[in-house]
Order: C-alpha cells, then sequence, then structure tokens
C-alpha cells in the first residue's frame, strides 16, 4: 500500500513563470482577444503581395469576359477565415462585371456559398442565371472535378435551384472547366486545393488560386512555386487583406469582418508568444534546480 | 440592441449554444454533450438531404424511373442501373449473411480512385516539383534569385535524404540528413504559426458573432 | 468469390482508369466519362455507411442503456427532424432546414473548432520547450511566421512580414516538397499494391 503525502511545492518566482494555471491563460486569451474588438486599434495598414496576386487575377477577368469559378470546400467550422475571402471575392467579381458561378464539394458548406451569392447579388442587384449562377453540391470529389472537366452540364445539369443549365443566359459558351477564367478553392482540408490541382490543373490546365485556412496554407507554397497555383490567401490575415482591398478600391462599402479582426489576432499572436517565453522560463529554472 | 433580441433571437440560440461548447473549457458537463451529440444528428440529417437534392434524385431515380424515353434514352437508363445496383450493395453491410457484397462497389470506387489519382499525382506531385527545384538560367540574371534556388534545392535533396532508412546516415549522409532537419524544422515551425493563426481567428470569430451579432457591443 | 470479385472489379477498374489516361481516343473518353458519371453516383450511396453504423451504434446504446444513453435521443432526435425538415420542405434560402442549419448547425460546427484556441494556447505554453537546438530553430520560425502574418509585426519592425514571407517560400517550400516527394512515392506504391490486390486492407474482415 502507498502513502502519498501531498506537500505543496515551493517555487521560485521563475520556476512558477512555467506553472501558470490553465485557466489563467484561458482568461489572458479571452481577454487579449474582446478587448481590441471592442475598441479598436486599427492596426491593418497595407496589404501583402500575395493577396495583390488573387485580386489582380480575379480583376484581370473583366477584360478576358470568362467566368469566375469558385468551389466552397470548407463547413461552418472555417466560417471566419473563408467565409469573408468569400463575399469579398464575389463582391470584387459583381464589381466589375465578372460572372460568378458557385459549387461546393462540401455538402455542409454548399449553404454558406448560396447565402454569399445572395447577400451580394442583392447589394449589386445582380441577376440569378444571367450574373451568377449556383450549382450546388454534388456527391463525388474527385468524380465532380474530372467530369467538369469534359462537360460541366453533365454533372449539374441544373443550377442548385432546378433550373436547367442550358436555360441560364450566362452558361451559354461555357462547358468545360477550360471555359472558366480563374478557379478559387476555398479549402479547409480534403476535398479542397489539392484535389482541384491533382485533376482539374494537372489534366486540363484549368488556372487555379486557393484561399485556404492558415493551417494548411504553408503546404501550398510549393505549388505557388512552380505556378500551379496562380495566387494564395492564407487565413483570416488573407481574408483580411482582400476585404480591405476590395473596400479600398471602392468597390463595396460593406461592413468588413476579417479586416478589425486582425487587431486580436494580433494581440493574440503575441500573448501566445509571450506564454511560450514565458513558459521557456520556467522550464530552465526548474531544469537549473534539477526537477525537469 | 434591445433585451428582446439578446434573449429572444435566433442569435440567442446560437449564443447559448456556443456557451455549451465553451463550457467544456472546464469539463465535460452535460450542456456540452448535449450541443455535441445535436450537432452530429443535425449534420449527418443535413447532409443526407442534400445527397438526395442534389445527387440521388436529379442524376439516377428521376431519370431512370421518372423520365419519359423522349426526355432520356433507354441505353442511357441502362446505364444508370449499373450505378444503383452498385449503390444497393451498400446497404448489405447491415446484413452479416451477405455483408461482403458491400465489397463490390468498393472495389470498383478503390479500382476506379487509384486509377485516375497515380498518373494525376505523378504529374502534379512528381514531375512539376521535380521541375521546380531545378536551377534555370532566368535565376541567373539576379543574384537572390539564384542564391535562393540553391537554398531550396539543397533543402529539397536534404530533407529527401533524411526519409531515406535503408541506409545507415554516416559520413556525408548523416551531413545532408541533419541539414534536412534544420530545413523540416523552420518548415514544422511555419506550420506551427500558421495554426496559431488558423485557430486564434476561429476564436475571434466566435467572438464576434456574441459581441456584434447577439449583444450589438461592436459594429 | 467474396475476395475475388472484388478484387478482380479493383485490379479492372484501376488498369482501366491508367490506361484511359494516355489515350485520347473517342471510345476511351467515351469510357472515362461513363465511370466517372458512375462514380459520382456510387459515391453518393456510400453515405448509406456512415449513416447506419451511427444510427445502429446510438440505438444499441439506448436499447442497452448503456453510459450516456439520453444523448443518443438527442442524436436520434437530430439526425430525424432534420431529415424530415429538409426532406420535406427543401433546402433553399428560407426554408425550415436551412433556418436550423444557419442558426444552430453554423453556430455549433463554428464553436467546436474555436475552443481549440484555447487548448492551442494552454498546449504551447505547456509543452514547446527549446530543448534542444532543433526545437530552437522551429520556435524561431514559428514566432517569425505569427508576427508576419498580422499587422503587429509590421508595427514592430517592417522587415518582420519580408522574413515571415521569405521562410514560407525558401525553407519551408523545400522541405515541404521533400515531404511531399516521400509522401507520393510511398502513396503511389500503396496505390498500385491495391489495384494488384497486394494490399487488402480495404476489403476488411477475414472471409
Amino acid at each position: 500500500m502507498s502513502t502519498e503525502v501531498n506537500v505543496k511545492e515551493k517555487f521560485t518566482f521563475w520556476q512558477a513563470l512555467g506553472h501558470i494555471d490553465r485557466r489563467i491563460i484561458y482568461l489572458v486569451l479571452a481577454i487579449v482577444v474582446i478587448v481590441p474588438l471592442i475598441v479598436p486599434l486599427k492596426l491593418m495598414k497595407d496589404v501583402s503581395p500575395r493577396a495583390r496576386e488573387v485580386f489582380a487575377a480575379i480583376d484581370n477577368l473583366k477584360d478576358t469576359g470568362k467566368p469566375l469559378m469558385i468551389s466552397v470546400d470548407f463547413d461552418p467550422a472555417s466560417l471566419p477565415e473563408l467565409y469573408p475571402m468569400l463575399i469579398s471575392m464575389i463582391r470584387h467579381a459583381f464589381a466589375r462585371n465578372i460572372k460568378v458561378m458557385v459549387l461546393g464539394l462540401w455538402p455542409n458548406g454548399t449553404g454558406l456559398g448560396q447565402q454569399a451569392l445572395k447577400q451580394a447579388a442583392e447589394e449589386f442587384s445582380k441577376q440569378e442565371g444571367a450574373d451568377y449562377v449556383f450549382l450546388g453540391y454534388k456527391a463525388g470529389v474527385d468524380a465532380v472535378i474530372l467530369g467538369m472537366g469534359e462537360n460541366i452540364k453533365a454533372v449539374f445539369p441544373k443550377d442548385g435551384n432546378g433550373r436547367a443549365l442550358d436555360s441560364l443566359p450566362m452558361m451559354t459558351g461555357i462547358r468545360k472547366l477550360a471555359d472558366i477564367g480563374l478557379i478559387v478553392s476555398l479549402s479547409a482540408g480534403t476535398p479542397g486545393y489539392a484535389d482541384w490541382l491533382l485533376y482539374a490543373q494537372s489534366r486540363y490546365k484549368a488556372r487555379l488560386a486557393a484561399g485556404s485556412t492558415a493551417v494548411q496554407a504553408a503546404d501550398a507554397y510549393p505549388y505557388l512555386q512552380t505556378g500551379q497555383l496562380t495566387g494564395l490567401l492564407a487565413g483570416m490575415k488573407g481574408a483580411a487583406e482582400y476585404e480591405f482591398m476590395v473596400f479600398q478600391h471602392g468597390f463595396s462599402k460593406a461592413k468588413m469582418t476579417a479586416a478589425p479582426a486582425m487587431d486580436p489576432q494580433s494581440l493574440a499572436h503575441l500573448a501566445i508568444i509571450l506564454l511560450v517565453i514565458i513558459g521557456n522560463i520556467g522550464f530552465f529554472a526548474d531544469r537549473r534546480r534539477g526537477k525537469a | 440592441m434591445s433585451i428582446m433580441h439578446i434573449l429572444l433571437s435566433w442569435q440567442m440560440v446560437g449564443a447559448l449554444l456556443t456557451f455549451f461548447i465553451f463550457s467544456f473549457l472546464f469539463r465535460d458537463n452535460p450542456f456540452y454533450k448535449f450541443a455535441e451529440h445535436l450537432y452530429v444528428g443535425i449534420s449527418l440529417g443535413y447532409t443526407i438531404a442534400l445527397t438526395w437534392y442534389s445527387t440521388v434524385w436529379p442524376d439516377l431515380f428521376q431519370p431512370l424511373f421518372f423520365s419519359p424515353a423522349s426526355q432520356v434514352a433507354v441505353g442511357q437508363k441502362l446505364l444508370l442501373v449499373i450505378p444503383l445496383l452498385f449503390g444497393l450493395m451498400y446497404f448489405t453491410a447491415f446484413i452479416p449473411k451477405v455483408g461482403w457484397v458491400m465489397r463490390v462497389p468498393m472495389g470498383f470506387i478503390m479500382g476506379w480512385g487509384m486509377g485516375v489519382w497515380i498518373p494525376a499525382t505523378v504529374q502534379t506531385t512528381l514531375i512539376k516539383q521535380i521541375q521546380g527545384s531545378l536551377l534555370t538560367p532566368t535565376m541567373l540574371t539576379k543574384w537572390h534569385l539564384l542564391l535562393f534556388g540553391l537554398i531550396s534545392l539543397v533543402g529539397v535533396i536534404c530533407s529527401v535524404i533524411y526519409f531515406f532508412f535503408s541506409r545507415e546516415h554516416k559520413g556525408a549522409f548523416k551531413v545532408a540528413s541533419e541539414t534536412g532537419i534544420i530545413f523540416l524544422m523552420v518548415g514544422f515551425g511555419a506550420s506551427f504559426g500558421y495554426t496559431v493563426m488558423s485557430r486564434m481567428s476561429l476564436l475571434i470569430g466566435r467572438f464576434q458573432f456574441l459581441l456584434r451579432d447577439w449583444l450589438g457591443v461592436i459594429h | 468469390m467474396q475476395r475475388n470479385i472484388p478484387l478482380t472489379i479493383c485490379l479492372v477498374a484501376g488498369l482501366m482508369m491508367i490506361i484511359q489516361f494516355f489515350i485520347p481516343h473517342p471510345i476511351s473518353t467515351g469510357v472515362y466519362s461513363i465511370t466517372t458519371n458512375w462514380v459520382r453516383l456510387i459515391s453518393a450511396f456510400a453515405l448509406v455507411l456512415g449513416a447506419g453504423s451511427l444510427i445502429i451504434h446510438h440505438v444499441i446504446r439506448l436499447q442497452r442503456r448503456q453510459k450516456g444513453w439520453p444523448y443518443s435521443i438527442v442524436t436520434l432526435a437530430g439526425l430525424a427532424i432534420m431529415t424530415v425538415v429538409c426532406l420535406g420542405w427543401g433546402l433553399k434560402s428560407g426554408r425550415p432546414g436551412d433556418v436550423i442549419y444557419r442558426n444552430i448547425q453554423v453556430p455549433l460546427g463554428a464553436s467546436m473548432f474555436a475552443v481549440l484556441a484555447f487548448y492551442m494556447a494552454s498546449a504551447s505554453y505547456r509543452a514547446f520547450r527549446a530543448r534542444n537546438k532543433e526545437a530552437t530553430i522551429l520556435l524561431v520560425a514559428a514566432f517569425l511566421v505569427m508576427l508576419g502574418s498580422v499587422p503587429i509585426g509590421t508595427a514592430i519592425w517592417n522587415k518582420i512580414p519580408i522574413i515571415s514571407e521569405w521562410i514560407l517560400t525558401v525553407p519551408n517550400m523545400a522541405a515541404k516538397r521533400g515531404i511531399f516527394f516521400g509522401i507520393a512515392l510511398g502513396s503511389i506504391a500503396t496505390a498500385l499494391k491495391i489495384i494488384l490486390g497486394i494490399e487488402r486492407g480495404w476489403l476488411g474482415g477475414e472471409k
């Protein structure tokens, strides 16, 4: 039978830095997020070259007359990062009279695509069928992309509202993926931009850009370097930059959601960095006293 | 925001469910469990309905059983019988005696999927990426392009060498492997940095909903 | 027969699609289009497996009054109600199914992952230690990328975003490419083994 004596350890100040209660950490995080939301710091002032690449790629479609296709490859879990990208891109396209097609490879995200289209269409008085089409969701991922590479209407004979694609004015002359000016995959995982790369870009030479959650954004850089991806928006920062550019160019006066979030994002990052440094100080103090 | 909106709106429902999920921070509790189980149920229900409306009804059942020959040719209908049969075979998974029949559609999907995936991957991930690693004459025009190109090339080769375990890592191989580790650590650090950004963004999004859409404290 | 038929179908389908990739003849593309359409339709039925497994699991939990059985009622009721409402009234904007989706499913989904931020902060504080050279390199790279990806990084030093972008574009890109090579080669080998019937784990079961 073991006997345990509960002796409260005595830490030095430096050691105590490595043993902060997790609830204090949760509280600190909540404060650094809530306060700058209520009292904005307005830190966001400029936009990175990466975001400008995507912006230019979409903007240039106005000269080609080809439509923009956006694939909603995310679900509500990634809403704060990718939904602002989605609606900003649609607003940008509508402001420049670029036709928009939206589809979804994730069943739980398709509703978000429909919501964004409806919201932006009301703001810009755009007509469904003439200025935009909501294709909806189809099961099959790879088979959907490959099928559209040959014939979009074979995969989506009707739009998300049940109307024959052949009857829609904007679908005249659009038969397959090669007829699309730019495909943007807003991606939170699998299926996502990687599937569009594998099938649409490699087999059908479709022009592809990606908006991705920050988690997988670092993995996209090899494809950016080879030019397989035309551009990349990474996480909420990418969304904020795109929103900011749409606002700066006067394309939309709608309230921004991602750009104001850069204030709490900045402070949260600083807080995490400080917490890791403090934790390491405590760790080294423990090690000196022979406890680690 | 009015008190009525805060207490009797759909945003209140969303806020309540958010707090149920966040309550897990203190400990597992009935509110969290309720929210978690509710989410699983309604997500699946939504997916079932969406799959029916988007794919199964318009692309299979309607053309096969509810469309006249003038709209859908007999030949096209016959072609739809095969995916219908394969799809129905999935239901045998719940009948132990004939459960093996489920392997038939799975075999088709697996074979088809691997068959399209292999050439696509060779092209996208191997050939294109090897091409991207090469030093090109364009890089000679600017010193930093050549330097960064060389660093990338060294990094790629050393990272691949690190994962080559069929040969003992000693001598020059060990040096290359250790160089590869440095590149890999930088890569993992970058991924970690971005992962922090991602998670914080999701939390900020939730607080924006609570403060703006529910309480109306921010605009 | 129980294993040979699926393995044969897998082999034929796999080889057919690999060969088809290199043959642009109309017959080849016709077969490709037909099989692609079949896969879309068959994939939709795969939902049956997931849904059926979930329902069976919760029904058994309910019947046997296992731990947490009241929550199974929540899951099954949520599933039934959402399915009936969405199938009955459709999914168009403004319909009951869409209202439930936007006001219940979306907040729940968003909150599930939002709570991870707290755990990430706590885990980073507790676990990320610069114990050796490699861990230190990882931490420094992480800090630079974290600062470079927010406006405050520019406010601290205007070169931080440039350094962060360089880290992502050069060493990170090289490392990820190396990892991709390894994954691609291993996955291609596994895919070939699946097509040729050497790898049979997907068949499941003994017989």
